[in-house]
């Protein structure tokens, strides 16, 4: 092996680091303070917020701590939009934490995330404390993200349904826009970039790039719904949302690259 | 209603919600392999059954449906019901 420079050592010694602290706060969280917050008398809507909440909490610290020790930059634009009652966030997923940043940031925020996270004992607490929605079977995806939307919640989808491949043309799900079009009040693009890519799928986390990556997140405008809705049925809607969404986010990327 | 009945509503909801040219919905057709149906339209089309039979419809009772055919019997079930 090359001798590598000391910073690179400590960037990712202190990623390993990040990663370990990531688990033990999972475990911490979901197996012990969650679930002392089950004992104290709250109505279920507020307990979910206040899980939510301290969700959020950590995933912040957890991005501060990864700044601060050097394994990363970042930037969040417009970031005070995030939040707003009955809105949906549609993001880009090309890194494993691009989440960590959007549910650290966006306050009380609900997501859909893999089904397989409720058989990870790391991440299954927190997902089933703070409300997540699971992300199969569909139907009741569709169902429990479009309640979510309704009881007032502001949810975040990436509807590439997993890390982007790079070098591959961008693919959507229509889960996300059949959401929308069916429930959310607001609907906001988050357009996120990497550079350089770290923490694709498939990649360890010890496959740390040659420089510290930036990431930077940028809360686009609200996208007007109503003008899919016009005179479509639902799942016409829903397809030339999703059309729409790849042209913007496909854009973003074109531009990035 | 008879099958045939419900075979022209199901042409017509199809026609509506997902643009399929009638001559397509035979009962023999496969949804998904045909018809191009997908999980997501399924929920939609499944959502729109319910408000046209006024029933509480579960998604359940449409795990089974593969064909047009399939789809005529489960609604001529829950209509007869």
């Amino acid at each position: 092996m090359a001798r590598q420079p000391l910073s690179y050592l400590w960037r990712l010694a202190a990623t390993g680091l990040s990663f370990l602290l990531f688990g033990l706060f999972g475990l911490l969280l979901g197996l012990i303070v969650l679930p002392l917050l089950r004992l104290v008398p709250l109505a279920p809507d507020l307990r979910r917020r206040r899980s939510a909440q301290l969700v959020g909490f950590a995933f912040r610290c957890f991005v501060g701590f990864m700044r601060a020790a050097g394994c990363l930059t970042y930037e969040f634009q417009g970031r005070e939009r995030l939040g707003r009652p009955g809105q949906l966030i549609i993001a880009n997923h090309p890194s494993l934490i691009d989440v960590v940043f959007l549910i650290g940031f966006t306050p009380c925020a609900g997501c859909v995330v893999k089904t397989a996270m409720w058989r990870n004992p790391f991440t299954r607490g927190v997902a089933s404390a703070a409300g997540y929605v699971r992300n199969q079977p569909t139907d009741a995806m569709i169902e429990g993200a479009a309640a979510a939307l309704r009881e007032g919640q502001s949810l975040i989808m990436f509807p590439e349904g997993t890390r982007t491949t790079p070098g591959r043309p961008l693919e959507f799900h229509r889960g996300a826009a059949s959401v929308a079009v069916r429930a959310a009040r607001i609907l906001t693009p988050v357009y996120i970039s990497v550079e350089p890519l770290t923490l694709t799928k498939g990649q360890p986390w010890y496959r740390i790039p040659p420089r510290r990556p930036h990431f930077s997140l940028t809360v686009g405008d609200d996208m007007d719904i109503s003008a899919f809705l016009a005179n479509n049925s639902l799942p016409k809607a829903g397809r030339a949302l999703n059309e729409f969404l790849i042209r913007r986010f496909s854009a973003f990327q074109t531009y990035n690259s | 209603m008879t099958r045939d009945d419900i075979l022209i509503q199901v042409k017509r909801v199809l026609a509506e919600l997902f643009e399929i040219d009638s001559a397509r919905v035979t009962p023999e057709a496969s949804l998904y392999a045909d018809l191009e149906i997908d999980s997501i339209d399924a929920v939609d089309l499944i959502d729109h059954i319910r408000r046209i039979i006024g029933k509480k419809v579960s998604g359940e009772d449409f795990r089974s449906v593969k064909t047009v055919g399939d789809l005529i019997s489960v609604i001529e079930r829950l209509t007869a019901q």
